[in-house]
Order: C-alpha cells, then sequence, then structure tokens
C-alpha cells in the first residue's frame, strides 16, 4: 500500500487545506477524556484519539431523520452536498461503512441519498492505540487499525503520521498536496508495525474469555433455543439505545406528513427493539414477545446478516455495551449461549 | 434518482366492494406512456401512496393481459387502509412497482393445479389463476379451493361463479363453520380440511395464499397429503415499508420478503425461522 510520512505541522496544513475543499469534521476529547467528532471549524485542532468516537460515524451518511419526497412536486428531493472529510474513522467505523454499503448501494435498488453523501466523503482512518474496555474487534475479524475501506489511514508515530492511500480520492488528495507528504522511511513503517501489534495484543487479551469456540454461526444455528437468552433479556427496557448507537444498523420507517400545501415523506432511523416493528396491518405480529426481538439483533449481527454478506454486522465496537441502561453486555450474553 | 423509487400517479378510475371491510380500486396512470409500457408477473406487488397518509404494499390483483388499468384489493385494517377506503372515483394516489419476484409459471406448466385461497388472500393468487386459464391448455387439472370466515366475506364472487361454472376448473367454496346463512351453497368447515377432503393428487403444484395461520395449516394438509415442500407455493405478506431491500423491516432470518420474495417454496420457508 501507498504509504507517506506526514509532520505534525503539516497535517494541520493538510488539515487547512481540507477545509477549503469541503466541510472537516476531527476527533476531539471533551473535558472528561471522552472521544467525540466535531466541526474542524470549532476545534481548530486535531488531537490524535487513539480510539472510535462515542457516537457512530452513519449520521453522515444516514440521517436520523431526513425528509425523501415532497408531492406534488417534480424537483429532486436528493440535496447536493458539499464534499466532507472525516478524520478519525477506527478500525470498527470503517468495517460499519463497508456494511452499510453493502445494503445500501450494493443491492438490487440504491439508496440515492446514502450514495450522494458517500461519494462526496472523504474517510481517514487512525489506527487505535488506546482501546477502550468495552472494545472486541478482534472477535468480528475486524482489526483495531485501519486495514481497509478508507481513502487514507493515519498512524501516529514519533514527529508525525504514516498516511497510508486506501483509495483514488485518496490518492487525488495527496497528488494535490505533494509538497506536505513525504516518502515514508523503514523507520517510519516499522513503528507503524509496532504500533498496530501493541493494539493488537491489548484487544486480543482483553477478548480472549470471550472467543467463541467455532465461527459465530456454528455458536448461533445451535443457540436459538437456549436458556442463557432468558436470563440477559431480564434487565433489557425496550429502549432501543443499543440499536440507535450501533453503527451498522440501518433500520428505517416512512411516514407521511402534511405541511400547508404540500405533503413530505420523511425516512427516520427505527429498530427492531421495538414492540411494533414488524407487526402488521390486522394485528398479527411475528416478533411479539422481547425474547424474540432481542434474540433477532444477535442474529441479524452474526447470522443472517454473515449469510448475505459474508461478514458479520457487528463491529466489535462496544458502543452498545457502554450505552445499554440494563448493563447487558453483548459479548457476556454470547459467552453464555456459546457455553451452554 | 433511482426512477423506480419515485411513486407514479394513478387515478382511481373505479371501485368494487367486495365485503364490508373490502374493496378493489381500478386504477389508471396518469402519464399514459407509462401505463402502455407497464408490465408486471402475477405474484408481483405495489406500493399505494395516499398522500399525507402514508404508503403501504398491496399485490396487484388484477392479470398482466388486462391493459390500461391495474387492481388492488384492499381491506381495511389501518391507518392507510382505511384512508384507501374513503377515496372516491377521480382521486389520485401514489403508485410505486411492481416490485418483488412472481409465482414460477414457467415451471408450474404441465402440471395439475391446486389454488388454496383464505379470504382477502385469493387476491394475490387471482392474476395467476386469470393467466393459468387463458393458458388453460398448458395444464393438467385446475382445482381453486377458497374459503372466508362467512359468506358475507367473499371476494370476487362474479369471478367465483364464473369459475365454478367451468367444466375445466374444479372449484370448492367453503366458509368457516357458523358462517354459513341459508343461502349458502357451498362447504362448511376450514380451508386446510377441506384441502384434505379434495385430496388432490400429490404431485400437483399447490399455490396458496391467506392469513398467516390458514397458510400453515395448509402446508400441515397439504404435507399430510404427499405434497414435497418445494411443491408448495405460497406468497408472504410481512410489514414491508421501502419495498426495495434498504429498510430492514420485512426480513424472516437472512431472507427479505420483498427483494427475494414474496413468492417462496415451503422447502425455503422452511429453512427460515419460525416467523411469518
Amino acid at each position: 500500500m501507498e504509504a507517506h510520512f506526514l509532520t505534525d505541522s503539516d497535517l494541520v496544513s493538510f488539515l487547512n487545506w481540507l477545509e477549503k475543499r469541503g466541510d472537516v469534521y476531527v476527533t476531539a476529547r471533551d473535558d472528561d477524556g471522552n472521544v467525540g467528532i466535531k466541526p474542524y471549524s470549532e476545534t481548530g485542532d486535531f488531537a490524535y484519539p487513539g480510539v472510535r468516537a462515542f457516537q457512530p460515524l452513519k449520521p453522515f451518511f444516514f440521517s436520523a431523520l431526513e425528509e425523501v419526497a415532497e408531492y406534488p412536486s417534480t424537483e429532486s428531493p436528493i440535496k447536493e452536498s458539499k464534499p466532507f472529510a472525516i478524520i478519525g474513522a477506527a478500525g470498527c467505523d470503517l468495517r460499519a461503512i463497508e456494511a452499510l454499503d453493502k445494503v445500501f448501494l450494493e443491492g438490487d435498488f440504491k439508496d440515492p441519498f446514502y450514495e450522494e453523501r458517500r461519494n462526496k466523503s472523504l474517510i481517514i482512518g487512525i489506527d487505535c492505540t488506546e482501546p477502550l474496555e468495552t472494545c472486541f474487534c478482534v472477535l468480528v475479524g475486524v482489526k483495531p487499525y485501519a486495514e481497509k475501506g478508507f481513502d487514507l489511514g493515519l498512524v501516529k508515530i514519533e514527529g508525525g503520521y504514516v498516511v497510508e492511500v486506501g483509495s483514488e480520492k485518496g490518492k487525488v488528495v495527496v497528488g494535490e498536496n505533494k509538497g506536505l507528504f513525504k516518502p515514508a522511511t523503514e523507520n517510519h513503517l516499522s513503528q507503524r508495525d509496532g504500533v498496530r501489534k501493541k493494539t493488537t495484543d491489548m484487544v486480543e487479551k482483553q477478548s480472549k474469555e470471550f472467543k467463541p469456540g467455532g465461527t459465530w454461526q456454528s455458536v448461533m444455528a445451535k443457540a436459538y433455543e437456549d436458556n442463557a437468552w432468558s436470563k440477559n433479556v431480564e434487565t433489557c427496557v425496550e429502549c432501543g439505545a443499543c440499536l440507535f448507537i450501533c453503527p451498522t444498523c440501518q433500520c428505517f420507517l416512512l411516514y407521511d406528513q402534511k405541511t400547508k400545501d404540500k405533503y413530505k415523506r420523511l425516512k427516520m432511523w427505527d429498530t427492531c427493539a421495538y414492540r411494533s416493528f414488524a407487526r402488521v396491518a390486522g394485528g398479527a405480529n411475528p416478533r411479539d414477545q422481547l425474547i424474540e426481538r432481542f434474540k433477532h439483533r444477535y442474529y441479524h449481527k452474526f447470522d443472517y446478516f454473515f449469510k448475505n454478506y459474508e461478514f458479520e454486522a457487528c463491529t466489535g465496537c462496544g458502543r452498545c455495551i457502554v450505552a445499554c441502561p440494563g448493563e447487558i453486555d453483548m459479548r457476556k450474553v454470547l459467552k453464555e449461549i456459546c457455553r451452554s | 434518482m433511482d426512477e423506480d423509487l419515485v411513486p407514479q400517479t394513478v387515478r382511481v378510475e373505479a371501485i368494487r366492494q367486495e365485503t364490508p371491510d373490502v374493496r378493489s380500486l381500478r386504477l389508471v396512470f396518469e402519464d399514459p406512456e407509462f401505463g402502455r409500457e407497464f408490465s408486471f408477473q402475477p405474484g408481483q406487488f405495489c406500493l399505494i401512496s395516499v398522500y399525507g397518509v402514508g404508503e403501504a404494499v398491496f399485490c396487484i390483483s388484477s392479470p398482466p393481459a388486462w391493459k390500461d388499468f391495474i387492481e388492488v384489493s384492499v381491506k381495511e385494517a389501518g391507518k392507510v387502509t382505511a384512508a384507501i377506503h374513503d377515496l372516491d372515483v377521480g382521486d389520485r394516489v401514489g403508485f410505486r412497482g411492481p416490485y418483488g419476484n412472481s409465482f414460477p409459471y414457467e415451471t408450474m406448466q404441465g402440471r395439475t393445479i391446486v389454488f388454496v385461497g383464505g379470504g382477502i388472500g385469493l387476491a394475490p393468487l387471482r392474476p395467476l389463476i386469470w393467466q393459468t386459464l387463458s393458458d388453460r391448455a398448458k395444464f393438467k387439472d385446475i382445482h381453486i379451493i377458497y374459503g372466508a370466515r362467512t359468506v358475507k366475506d367473499i371476494v370476487y364472487k362474479e369471478e367465483l361463479a364464473e369459475w365454478q361454472k367451468r367444466d375445466d376448473v374444479k372449484l370448492v367454496k367453503t366458509v368457516d363453520p357458523g358462517g354459513e346463512d341459508e343461502t349458502w351453497d357451498g362447504e362448511v368447515g376450514l380451508v386446510p380440511s377441506v384441502l384434505e377432503e379434495v385430496n388432490p393428487p400429490a404431485d400437483s403444484l399447490l399455490v396458496t395464499c391467506g392469513p398467516p395461520v390458514m397458510i400453515k395449516f395448509t402446508y400441515v394438509s397439504a404435507n399430510k397429503l404427499g405434497f414435497k415442500p418445494s411443491d408448495v407455493i405460497t406468497t408472504l405478506e410481512m410489514k414491508m415499508k421501502c419495498g426495495v431491500g434498504l429498510c430492514g423491516r420485512c426480513n424472516i432470518g437472512s431472507r427479505y420478503v420483498c427483494t427475494d420474495g414474496p413468492v417462496f417454496n415451503f422447502e425455503e420457508i422452511l429453512s427460515l425461522p419460525d416467523e411469518f
């Protein structure tokens, strides 16, 4: 993979250049040390986060609420978006975008709203150096560094960054800033490899106790009637937080709204945790019981999605663990199911 | 923008009250060119939008051979269907489609076909029945078993009478016990038991649609009669929303009713979680 070196000060120049090109979003730490994503215009700075941000990246491409049609009207409802760059996509975030691309861009029908924003995005990945206690990417085939699915990938090393080029879009951007990007030396690359090994070892170590005996599909194939589900669902309050914060959950609702002289159709995030999600007109509901909806989430992530796309729809980011008010830890649920 | 996702405008040309809570609407495309080029296969579905209320999924219940219009049959069950029942002739609604797969018409040929419908579930079978009858020589026997809760709930009464008169169709109609009245000249009993009494040969192809519980027991009866799971075909109507495989609502396991279906055979259904 094509790799360059960028000094700390040249990265700032590069971000300033990106800002002239469009919007720029960077990871930033708040006073409590939590990593979030903010407009570069607000922070004026980029703090290498070393870990995924609290929020998933999906809202950049798939809004929580958006207008998808207005009628009667002959105008396209798709608003052209400005080019934008996100700096700070961790390995799990990159996998999530890969999953969303599969659903929204690679089926029989493309989501034109998603496609527009995806085309305008420049994704800059980072390598993790400070994984959270809830991180388990290595259990779902994801690396704690920018392995693929990025335009550019940053790794913090002494005095600057190794910058990997992961796409044609990334190559063009580097080409337009030739003066900033220096050739990466053997020393730079070995520092990069050192960072990667160290973080991978950390995540491997903390994930070891949750490692399944076989593939997730082989575990799920035997687990549907397992007793462990009913114990684990006890503290679920059906809030949907785990699904809204999940970087790959992409279910939505369409509903119509009347305005003064027109009608609008709105698309809004929805979740299979809600009882009415799969209910049909007439009242029948294939997942009427909470436990059925609870299991459905795990089965979608670890079995159904895999059957369609050959990778899990869980990225191991651990956001659902952090978000759950019932303290439900996906890793522990899966461990108990594996055991019995 | 993907033009398949943009609704067309259709005008309600005629309304037929089938039962107290089912209406059939005859719809004509406002754009005559689109209407002329519009084609679909029996089993495919569409989405109808009532402006300002919402959009819902319906099978196209008229056969492709009926040109210049399409029909949908709508049972009042929720917000959108109630709004459809409030429509008058001349009103306009949005239309997207056709979507989904269709009945395996080519592979049905040369065989005995058993249509088993319940209630409004006759709607998706109706275009297939008419298509089969227009190609009558290509099939062996044709059975139609149709049941409704009560005499009042029978849809397409005139067409059922027309099919019953034909000597190349074996039609049995039934109502659930207690649903008969003094004029009733059909059977009294649940559809799966009537299927067992009719006892069609096990190498026939059975196509069924009705309430989920009827579909499940029709399969049980067909199985008892010796039908292979792959010879029992149904069309599922899980809660579809976008119609194009994106919104995540209608999945049964790894399959999506809207893009992998709505037509499935029981060999496929038995490999999925029991969620329909």
